[in-house]
């Protein structure tokens, strides 16, 4: 009992808190039919989902590697555009694969160089310029075999071509195909054997120019494992192309749905532990520095999508598990939803998109559990935890902490790249999507506290709850008690409500609801 | 004595000099003699006068920003409400309720006052990432606000604020190079103030505080009041800054309160070097210069270019160009001392 | 006789400020070695040198006939050498069986020596579910020795064992770390002179930075003159 009444009395601005949110939230549902209310809280749960995957994964680098990644929400755009392009042109995906993997191949033998680098001996002066020449030569051969090499794109300028427009046909069920794109003036060996080459160029020019200090002292099959299997798939992707593309064209949305996301997820992965080893990882030491270094990535980001899928938004359509219609529809159970795929399920009188508001939220919730369970039961979690703690003395325990941040670094992408595409369907796809979504998560882990993984979880819902009621009391006004005046909150008053809550919480708990006190 | 003074400010007054006559200079580069420029022609010179009261502009903001995160340490990422502040108290007084520009100075400073304690409340609470958060929050509630259909006949909600009627004898487009020394000379009055800030005993606990909080805490100084003194300096220049923007610009875009703003001054900052004052103006110049040329040359993709500039500059210059200079000349002056011991030495 | 670490004058800066200015030592397989000198002399820093947290500029390192200046931190430690830092530095957040588990090095080192650890420690065997941060500063002090047991450490780097703990308890880990040094080779740091002197065969004076008196702690504990040069009243 003393017990009880100790932790009240330390937490009492927390439990007063939520108290206050809590009954905002019944209050709020005493104003609207509840079939508003169920569509309004669904829709809040979506919202504070997809902030989750971004917050979650911010908030995992934050507490681990004190980096604050600005560029989070831009890596959850660009897994939205991914997970665009390989459910709607997975004729550009596969071509592309080939391209890709190539390339990354040579970076992969990363101790092979650092051994061969170090058994070379040569006089100072040649010592600085073959590396270099060796760079330049590669840019060389590079440029020269991609610039040749074919990839099916669309077309920005062109309308008919345009992002947008494949993405409507896609949505109306009839997915343009366009034409191939054939070698010409370049064979397809020719190129296999130029990126080939090109890429270990680069990888050795650069790892001879960095002169690592600790190179292998022999080498195994492990050292060339994942350069085998990455030339191969990327051989294999050029051999299979034509069979690729088709079968993925005529895959079952639902099934091309999985494959999309997954590659976004990959990807995301990928490219958050190329950022964190390249980028990320020489500044340390200067975590001002880093944080600027986020912010510029997050623009270049931004550009990079503006110009490769252009301005206008447009949407990523549905599998058709969740686009069903017709007789039967709105289902209205679980069961006959599974039967006819409807889009909208009734849910007390609400009639509920199934995908935006039922499904995204239950992937949240999957994701919640698994990285939670990631974090309490296995070794991983363990390191991750205790290097939040003190990264140092897991090092000094034996750990390479290096390798651990760069996987909760792909990790926290990944999370990202999950929510963006998971957004594709339903918000769409815009150039400024990731800015909102990062001001969500910044907000949303400010109330949870920054590096609090439950934290993150409940200031996400906090955020996104309160948003969307806020719309739904835009359109239908707050009866203010006591008096005849309807007040209708405008657009711009949603971000600033929780903004607002944001500045109040740190006020009153300056490290969040559920952050540490230090 | 004199001599003393000419030589140890030689690059100084050199720079002054060079601003001075810089709106000559252009004009005889265009042929057109200092009479034209003189009496306002529109010409090169005019535009080049522009685009340097857009620098000082710029610079003004990137120096408070400087005075706040390079010199005390605060990362703030909503600094462009400082700015904003300014430009539409002092926009909004004079196109709604009349003032002149006497009365919207002083409006403006108790405005950068108000805004001063409003972000000093939150001071002591948060520190670090969260004071980062708070302050980025407060200037989002600020865009919000401006953006806000609501207040549109006051702001112009997201066209932005227009239609700010300024007088003849100060407005850009009649009497543009008065309102280019105008900028130069306040410019010029507040970084003098800066370098006295800084050397003075108050700043040089900035700096401590900078360093190691803890520490001056422990050395017995109220770190608040510091912090503050900063705050309020910084706030007042920020507000200034956007004052001259209202004069200068025929629009107050709402741009002007948002994130992208802070990261402007951020990025000036860091091209100039953080911590050395000096640094925001050069890269103010370097900024403004960058940015024009190539909306100019390469159009869309210019903050991509911008973007990756940012970028290298974190990874390969991390001390900016003036900081980079100091380090350089500072190794240089150090490698000829050794030299000469070296040879001293070997004589002895 | 054999030698398993030896440290070359080494060289150490913490930013701009050169903590270690030539530090030098030879420890003797099997023994304890207490480094002492005041504060802020660079005892510390001469064991986080060792253990390449904090890498040094100049001089050798070499353990087990290996050099091991200039490798990461994680490589020197998985060799073979155990850290028990000063102020514990347990995990807060982890469980003390956690605590004890994310030491192994190899799977099943934790089964392993569960027995011999809990005979050492029997408290900690009782309080295995809490989490760390639950501990009382006695019971940290034992997870942190613990923690570096888990793993085959032939050397144990052991910094200011007896800091702000009670008589009694500083009897039960003093009688711990003799228990240990049957098995490995034990360097400590020590404030408490008395503790330092009961512990230790050898010992090792650091001053500003330097390495500047070595020998039998027993020669030492009758040479007033030095101990009270350099390390105050005893």
């Amino acid at each position: 009992m003393d017990n009880f009444k100790v932790t009240l009395r330390k937490n009492l601005v927390l439990y007063l808190t939520l108290g206050v949110l809590v009954s905002l939230l019944i209050a709020a549902a005493q104003g609207m039919e509840s079939k508003d209310f169920v569509i309004t809280f669904l829709r809040g749960l979506a919202v504070g989902s997809l902030t989750f995957l971004v917050a979650s994964g911010f908030s995992l680098i934050f507490g681990l590697m004190h980096v604050l990644n600005l560029a989070h929400g831009t890596l959850y755009m660009i897994g939205a555009y991914i997970a665009w392009t390989v459910f709607v042109r997975p004729d550009t995906f596969v071509d592309l694969l080939t391209p890709l993997a190539l390339l990354l191949s040579g970076f992969t033998l990363q101790g092979v160089w650092a051994f061969v680098a170090a058994r070379i001996r040569l006089s100072g002066a040649m010592g600085r310029i073959l590396p270099w020449g060796g760079m330049a030569l590669s840019l060389v051969i590079l440029f020269m075999t991609l610039a040749r090499y074919p990839i099916a794109v669309w077309d920005v300028e062109v309308f008919a071509q345009s992002p947008g427009t494949y993405a409507f046909m896609a949505d109306q069920g009839t997915r343009l195909v366009p034409e191939a794109a054939v070698f010409e003036g370049l064979s397809p060996a020719l190129a296999v054997i130029g990126l080939l080459a090109g890429s270990l160029l680069a990888a050795f020019s650069m790892v001879w120019l960095a002169h690592p200090p600790t190179a292998p002292q022999q080498l195994t099959w492990r050292h060339f494992a994942p350069f085998a299997v990455l030339s191969l798939v990327g051989i294999l992707a050029l051999i299979f192309n034509e069979p690729l593309t088709a079968w993925l064209v005529g895959l079952n949305t639902n099934w091309l749905f999985l494959v999309s996301v997954v590659v976004a997820v990959l990807a995301g992965m990928g490219l958050g532990g190329l950022m964190e080893v390249t980028l990320i990882r020489p500044l340390y030491v200067r975590h001002i520095y880093q944080i600027m270094l986020t912010l510029g990535m997050s623009v270049i980001g931004v550009e990079i999508v503006r110009a490769v899928w252009g301005r206008p938004e447009f949407i990523m359509p549905k599998p058709a598990l969740f686009t069903g219609s017709g007789p039967g529809c709105p289902a209205t159970t679980l069961a006959a939803w599974w039967q006819l795929n409807c889009a909208t399920i009734l849910v007390l009188g609400g009639r509920v998109r199934v995908y935006n508001e039922i499904f995204i939220p239950l992937v949240g919730l999957v994701v919640l559990v698994a990285v939670w369970l990631l974090l309490k039961r296995s070794r991983l979690g363990m390191i991750i935890r205790a290097g939040v703690q003190d990264s140092e003395m897991v090092e000094a325990l034996g750990i390479n902490v290096r390798q651990v941040f760069t996987l909760v670094f792909a990790l926290g992408v990944g999370l990202a790249a999950l929510g963006g595409a998971l957004a594709a369907p339903s918000l769409g796809l815009s150039y400024h999507m990731g800015e909102s979504v990062m001001l969500n998560a910044l907000v949303a882990l400010a109330i949870g506290g920054l590096t609090s993984y439950p934290g993150a979880a409940l200031g996400s819902v906090i955020v996104g709850l309160i948003q969307q009621f806020m719309i739904k009391y835009g359109q239908i006004g707050i009866a203010i008690p006591f008096t005849e005046i309807v007040f209708k909150p405008t657009p711009p008053i949603v971000p600033a409500s929780t903004i607002f809550l944001m500045v109040i919480i740190l006020l009153l708990l300056p490290n969040g609801l559920l952050g540490k006190k230090e | 004595m004199t001599k003393s003074f000419f030589r140890q400010h030689q690059a100084s007054l050199l720079t002054l000099l060079a601003l001075v006559l810089f709106p000559f200079l252009v004009g005889l580069f265009e042929g057109a003699s200092p009479a034209v420029v003189w009496a306002n022609g529109s010409g090169t010179s005019k535009f080049m006068q522009g685009l340097a009261i857009e620098v000082f502009i710029l610079a003004m903001f990137a120096l408070s920003y400087d005075l706040i995160f390079g010199i005390t340490g605060l990362l703030s990422f909503g600094h462009s409400m400082f700015f904003a502040v300014g430009a539409y108290a002092s926009g909004i007084a004079i196109k709604s309720f009349g003032l002149n520009l006497g009365q919207t100075f002083l409006l403006v400073l108790a405005a950068a006052f108000i805004q001063a304690v409003l972000v000093g409340i939150v001071l002591p609470r948060v520190k670090g990432i969260t004071f980062a958060l708070v302050t980025l929050g407060m200037a989002s509630v600020l865009h919000l606000i401006v953006m806000s259909t609501e207040l549109g006949p006051y702001t112009g909600a997201d066209v932005g604020l227009q239609g700010v009627i300024i007088p003849d004898f100060i407005n850009p487009a009649v009497e543009r190079l008065r309102l280019y020394f105008v900028a130069m000379t306040v410019f010029i009055l507040f970084y003098l103030l800066y370098k006295r800030f800084v050397d003075s005993p108050t700043g040089r606990v900035c700096v401590a505080i900078r360093e190691n909080e803890d520490r001056a805490k422990m050395l017995g100084y109220n770190v608040f009041t510091f912090k503050f003194a900063a705050l309020l300096l910084s706030s007042i220049t920020a507000a200034l800054a956007g004052f001259l923007h209202t004069i200068y610009q025929p629009i107050v875009s709402p741009n002007t309160a948002s994130l992208a703003f802070t990261v402007t001054a951020l990025l000036i900052v860091l091209i100039g070097g953080v911590g050395t004052l000096s640094g925001a103006f050069l890269g103010a110049i370097v900024f403004r210069a960058l940015d024009f040329g190539l909306r100019r040359y390469i159009g869309e993709s210019a903050s991509f270019i911008n973007g990756a500039v940012y970028v290298l500059f974190v990874l390969f210059i991390p001390y900016g160009i003036i900081g980079t200079w100091r380090l350089k000349s500072l190794e240089l002056k150090k490698g000829w001392e050794d030299l000469l011991k070296r040879f001293q030495r070997s004589m002895g | 006789m054999d030698t398993i670490l030896d440290v070359q004058s080494v060289h150490t800066f913490i930013g701009q400020y050169h903590i270690l200015q030539g530090v030098s030592l030879s420890i003797p397989r099997g023994s304890i070695t207490a480094l002492l000198g005041r504060n802020g002399a660079g005892k510390t820093t001469t064991l986080k040198t060792i253990l390449g947290l904090l890498p040094p500029r100049q001089g050798k390192i070499v353990f087990e006939g290996r050099e091991i200046n200039g490798m990461r931190s994680f490589d020197i430690a998985a060799r073979g050498i155990g850290f028990v830092p000063e102020h514990r530095a347990i995990f807060r957040d982890l469980s003390v069986e956690e605590n004890l588990k994310i030491a192994e090095r190899k799977k099943g080192d934790y089964a392993r020596k569960q027995d011999f650890i809990f005979g050492l420690f029997p408290d900690l065997k009782r309080l295995i579910a809490l989490p760390g941060a639950n501990l009382s500063g006695g019971q940290q002090q034992m997870l942190a020795i613990a923690r570096a047991l888990v793993a085959d450490n032939s050397l144990l780097l052991i910094d200011e064992p007896s800091e702000g703990l009670a008589p009694v308890i500083i009897e039960n880990v003093m009688a711990a770390i003799r228990e240990l040094s049957k098995n490995a080779t034990i360097v400590l740091v020590e404030q408490n002179f008395l503790v330092a002197s009961q512990l230790a065969e050898y010992y090792v004076i650091i001053e500003e930075g330097r390495s500047v008196r070595h020998g039998l702690m027993a020669e030492l504990v009758q040479d007033q003159a030095t101990i009270h040069r350099y390390l105050g009243a005893a």
